[in-house]
């Protein structure tokens, strides 16, 4: 596989945030006091959440189901607003963004459990399609997205649809269209979670070579003890609350 | 991939769907073509018809029918003298059903009258006093009555003789059986009574004049209507009954649509709300959204309206070459008419979509997240 497909970023200041106003920290991530709660308070998600993450990190957030795993990686993607506390991305106010769609875009990366891809456009329209929001041309955007599928190793499957690829391809599509707009962080959900041991170990490699030859901030959710274990960085949660948070001293391959 | 890609894979996910709404939309268009086609060119039939006969000014009492009312002969008695008015012709005009034919047009004229001169023979000649029991036929009644010259034909009780075919210039000339006035006022019991006069200007006359005219007749004859003879039809309460009623059919037609595209659009939104969150969690911004929904039923409407053009074009011209309505109306297919179509179609696929889309922007990203 070739891993030459996008450029390594300098991380210098965020290239289209709209919170100007904010001092460079140094931290990529930093939230402090973050709460979230739903249905008027009833279900408390996140409870005083306090946390920094550096450029480079590879931090795995780990825990049992309704920990509050998938909610942190919700404010971290500004996909929703906590109800208190603050989250800053390199000193951004994240719930304060202006256009939270343009920090989507061009910061974020997302790769989910379920792999999300549309149903009706192939492997490489799918991976084309965050790209609608980048200045690229159509040109442009269709031979990054073919770089970006033979990085992965599906350079055979272009004009494939989800529906004729196997769970681990489809993942792979989605790991392709998470790097499309060049994102300085990776959030990944569960991303083997609907895989089989074996593709579930290569798309773990998968990312992990990503975030190493891309020097990408990488935050993934996951159950799996044995997964949360490759990260530079483990973070445990339990009802809502960080209940430990250590540097390993491998990030092994 | 253009974003027109992300359009058209978004209207052909469902196929079936898409394609039964847009039959719908295009039903509607058709009903429009129709409907307004006809009525408008059963106006300007008329108006052409008239046309073709050198008439300025009709003399009339249009009422709420299609055909005018019948009223003494002496009227025109009073007119003929007036300024401006170079001649007169009296005519009775009915729609009636003759041998297999249910509705044509027979145009009975003053002997001698200058409605007659436009007549130009095909085959055969004209009746040669007006007491013959004779007709001339129009072209394309000859066609749809299948009668040639020497046939005899039937007209109410009375048979009479076809011995000449005609080219009148017009539409509704051509679909018409012509005969002499005082033979049409005996066989229909109307002795002394016209319901048309036909009234030719003399050539310096202006516009004003024209209008001044007709309202000194006004004055003159309480019985009928004196108007300029193009809007002669179109200012009938019959006829703005027949607009009022095709618009009116063909909007309630149109709404049916509206709702059958925002039907679609609405249960393409609720089907794709996991995919438009995960656009939103990829960083397409909310307007992009809307606009997709409304260009996904843009399209729609636009594709319906195209192919309820071409439905209602093909269907009116069928109706139109019927033997019940053939040679009483050319129907309008203007372009104007057919562009109005297409834009009301690409009007009710943005309205249909508006509120869909306005569903769609509301939809929070964090959904994508979540199964």
């Amino acid at each position: 596989m070739t891993t030459d497909l996008v450029t390594q970023h300098s991380f210098a200041s965020p290239r289209t945030l709209d919170t100007a106003t904010a001092e460079p920290s140094g931290y990529v991530f930093e939230a402090a006091g973050l709460e979230k709660k739903y249905d008027d308070g009833r279900v408390h998600a996140l409870r005083g959440v306090t946390f920094t993450v550096t450029q480079g990190e590879f931090v795995t957030i780990t825990g049992p189901s309704g920990c509050g795993k998938t909610t942190l990686l919700q404010m971290l993607g500004a996909l929703d607003r906590p109800t208190a506390g603050s989250l800053l991305y390199r000193g951004n106010s994240i719930p304060d963004l202006r256009d939270p769609s343009i920090y989507r875009a061009h910061e974020i990366g997302f790769i989910f459990q379920a792999f999300h891809l549309l149903p009706t456009f192939t492997a490489l329209e799918n991976v084309q399609i965050p790209m609608f929001e980048s200045d690229l041309s159509i040109s442009e955007r269709k031979n990054r997205a073919v770089t970006l599928l033979q990085s992965v190793g599906l350079g055979h499957r272009l004009s494939h649809f989800p529906a004729k690829l196997s769970g681990g391809e489809r993942q792979r599509v989605a790991i392709a269209r998470s790097l499309a707009n060049n994102p300085s962080v990776l959030l990944a959900d569960e991303p083997t979670g609907n895989l089989d041991s074996e593709n579930a170990r290569l798309i773990l490699e998968l990312i992990v070579r990503l975030h190493r030859e891309q020097n990408m901030t990488l935050m993934l959710v996951t159950h799996d003890m044995s997964i949360a274990q490759r990260g530079s960085r483990t973070i445990q949660m339990k009802d809502g609350r960080i209940v430990s948070d250590r540097a390993l001293t491998i990030a092994a391959d | 991939m253009t974003f027109f890609t992300v359009i058209v894979r978004g209207l052909t996910r469902r196929p079936v769907r898409t394609g039964l709404t847009l039959l719908g939309i295009a039903i509607g268009i058709a009903a429009v073509v129709a409907l307004v086609g006809i009525s408008r060119g059963f106006n300007q039939s008329w108006a052409a018809g008239m046309k073709a006969r050198g008439t300025d000014v009709v003399v009339s009492n249009m009422a709420s029918s299609l055909i005018p009312k019948p009223f003494s002969a002496s009227v025109r008695d009073r007119i003929a003298h007036l300024p401006h008015v170079a001649a007169t012709c009296t005519l009775l005009v009915d729609v009636t059903s003759i041998e297999n034919a249910e509705m044509m047009m027979v145009s009975a004229r003053e002997w001698g009258g200058f409605a007659w001169k436009n007549l130009k023979l095909i085959s055969g000649r004209m009746p040669q006093d007006p007491t013959e029991p004779a007709v001339v036929l129009g072209r394309t009644a000859a066609e749809v009555l299948k009668k040639k010259v020497g046939d005899p034909i039937q007209i109410e009780t009375r048979e009479l003789s076809v011995v000449g075919i005609v080219d009148g210039n017009a539409w509704v000339e051509n679909g018409s059986v012509i005969l002499s006035l005082p033979l049409f006022q005996e066989i229909t019991g109307n002795q002394g009574k016209i319901n048309i006069i036909d009234i030719r200007v003399t050539p310096s006359t202006s516009a004003k004049d024209v209008e001044l005219l007709c309202d000194q007749i006004n004055r003159l004859v309480p019985e009928g209507r004196a108007v300029v003879a193009s809007e002669n039809i179109s200012n009938s309460e019959a006829s703005r009954m027949v607009r009022a009623m095709s618009w009116s059919t063909s909007l309630l037609a149109v709404l049916v649509g509206v709702l059958g595209v925002m039907n679609t659009m609405l249960m393409n939104v609720f089907e794709r709300t996991q995919e438009i969150c995960v656009l939103l969690a990829l960083g397409w911004k909310r307007w992009r959204i809307v606009r997709m929904i409304l260009w996904e039923s843009a399209l729609l409407g636009s594709l319906g309206g195209v192919v309820g053009v071409l439905i209602g074009a093909i269907g009116v011209k069928v109706l139109g070459a019927t033997p019940a309505i053939r040679g009483l109306l050319e129907p309008d297919l203007s372009t104007s008419l057919l562009a109005v179509s297409v834009a009301i179609a690409i009007a009710v696929g943005v309205i249909s979509g508006l509120y869909p889309a306005w569903r769609s922007s509301r939809l929070t990203p964090s959904r994508a997240l979540r199964g």
